[in-house]
């Protein structure tokens, strides 16, 4: 008896009941969309699916550990072979780099220019894709205790990857540079033309330039570097390649098309610089 | 026995919020590029569970306050979720009747359109809010994946519910 009556007085009360919270996810999104009012409160909430992020860790973490203890003698006396190799090489060109830095600011300070300053990094892995599958976003595992900022600029070993959108304590998400929702102020590296390089719907890998003139001075292969401009990334390192330059005389500018040097769906180990 | 457990009022609770927990983790587990797309809306799917299993416990509010934690599990906007879950909650206590009587095919058609809306006033308030979102109709797919996995759902939460006598 006390179900059916439940039933019915649900059913005339559902209705505001849906209302109310429709309205609130309402003043919600908008609050969250607009103003900065929110972040606090989703930063708390963040500790209460911490756990879940850990868990979800957990599969990469032990079959790194699991791949740790199988590895043979002679994968690891190969790979220790490989590496120091690769460090004698990249020990000489950094000789090379080091003389350049000096000469580098020698011939600013003699343009009175500001110091070149070497970025600190930190590494951090990544722990996950976003769930939704069109955008373009990656969960990492440092977070404000490890000193990460909204903001930050996260590169891969092959150029930029992304900037921390999201803090939360122990993990941040990262927006990728290819997301339809960010662009990166960019400077074409063999002569210095600046420009803005936004990412796309769909593909991971493409990016456009934007307001390129039809007779800008840009080649296909060009590499394109951060400008520095926009105060969010420092300048130098590598954005992207241009893969294609459609000039259309009926267009007022030129459709450029750029492949990010960074490995966006491969890379698990990040550089966050700060 | 029964008749005190219901006098109690939360028998068996836990087990609730044991398969929500489980559905947020299967709502962020890694998987392959290409399986991305396919992944069902796995908190969705118990919620509309739990709603026709126990109409009188699991309604709007839980759904609404699950989705919260599920904007701030998948760093989406703040009450999206909460948004889509409340009304996944709203159609599917105005369908419970209905719905516990269906035959399994039917139900998994239910559910493919209760998780349709889902995804689509998702993509309306995403686009309508200038995030990113799908550039194509590739968003609806998981409606499907949601109706093939939901016989699966049905029968694992159902074993849970009648073994630990949930009510």
């Amino acid at each position: 008896m006390t179900i059916s009556k439940s039933l019915f007085i649900q059913s005339s009360a559902l209705g505001y009941r849906l209302l109310a919270l429709v309205l609130a996810s309402l003043i919600l999104m908008f609050a969250d969309s607009r103003f900065g009012y929110l972040s606090q409160a989703r930063f708390y909430a963040s500790y209460a699916v911490t756990p879940i992020h850990w868990l979800s860790e957990q599969p990469q973490v032990l079959s790194n550990r699991v791949g740790q203890i199988f590895k043979s003698r002679n994968d690891l006396l190969a790979e220790n072979i490989s590496l120091q190799e690769e460090l004698l090489i990249q020990q000489q060109q950094m000789q090379k780099i080091d003389h350049l830095v000096a000469e580098n600011q020698r011939l600013s300070e003699l343009l009175n220019a500001s110091a070149f300053v070497d970025d600190i990094v930190v590494r951090a892995q990544l722990v996950s894709e976003s769930p939704d599958p069109f955008r373009k976003q990656v969960l990492i595992n440092k977070g404000s205790i490890h000193g990460v900022y909204e903001g930050q600029p996260v590169l891969d070993a092959d150029g930029l990857f992304g900037q921390v959108v999201s803090v939360e304590p122990y993990y941040s998400w990262v927006q990728l540079i290819t997301d339809p929702q960010h662009s990166t102020p960019v400077q074409v590296n063999r002569n210095g033309i600046r420009a803005v390089v936004s990412g796309t719907p769909g593909s991971l890998h493409e990016m456009v330039m934007n307001n390129m003139t039809g007779n800008a001075d840009i080649v296909v292969g060009d590499l394109l570097v951060t400008s520095g401009l926009g105060q969010l990334f420092p300048a130098g390192y590598k954005v992207g390649v241009i893969t294609s330059i459609i000039r259309d005389p009926g267009q007022p500018f030129a459709r450029v098309t750029v492949a990010p040097t960074a490995q966006l769906d491969r890379s698990r180990n990040l550089l966050l610089v700060f | 026995m029964a008749g005190s457990a219901i006098l109690r009022g939360s028998h068996g609770i836990w087990v609730v919020v044991v398969s929500f927990l489980i559905a947020a983790f299967l709502l962020v587990m890694p998987l392959p590029e290409w399986l991305e797309y396919y992944r069902p809306e796995w908190m969705a799917l118990a919620v509309i569970y739990w709603v026709m299993a126990l109409p009188n416990r699991i309604g709007l509010l839980s759904a609404w306050v699950l989705g919260f934690f599920v904007d701030v599990l998948e760093d989406s906007l703040l009450g999206l979720n909460g948004l889509v879950l409340a009304l996944v909650a709203y159609m599917t206590l105005s369908l419970y009747q209905r719905l516990r009587m269906f035959t399994m095919l039917q139900q998994a058609s239910t559910v493919f359109m209760l998780i349709g809306l889902h995804q689509l006033v998702s993509f309306w308030v995403l686009t309508v809010s200038n995030q990113t979102t799908s550039p194509n109709l590739m968003f609806l797919v998981s409606a499907l994946s949601s109706a093939i996995v939901w016989p699966l759902v049905f029968y694992i939460l159902r074993y849970l519910r009648r073994s630990f006598r949930v009510v």
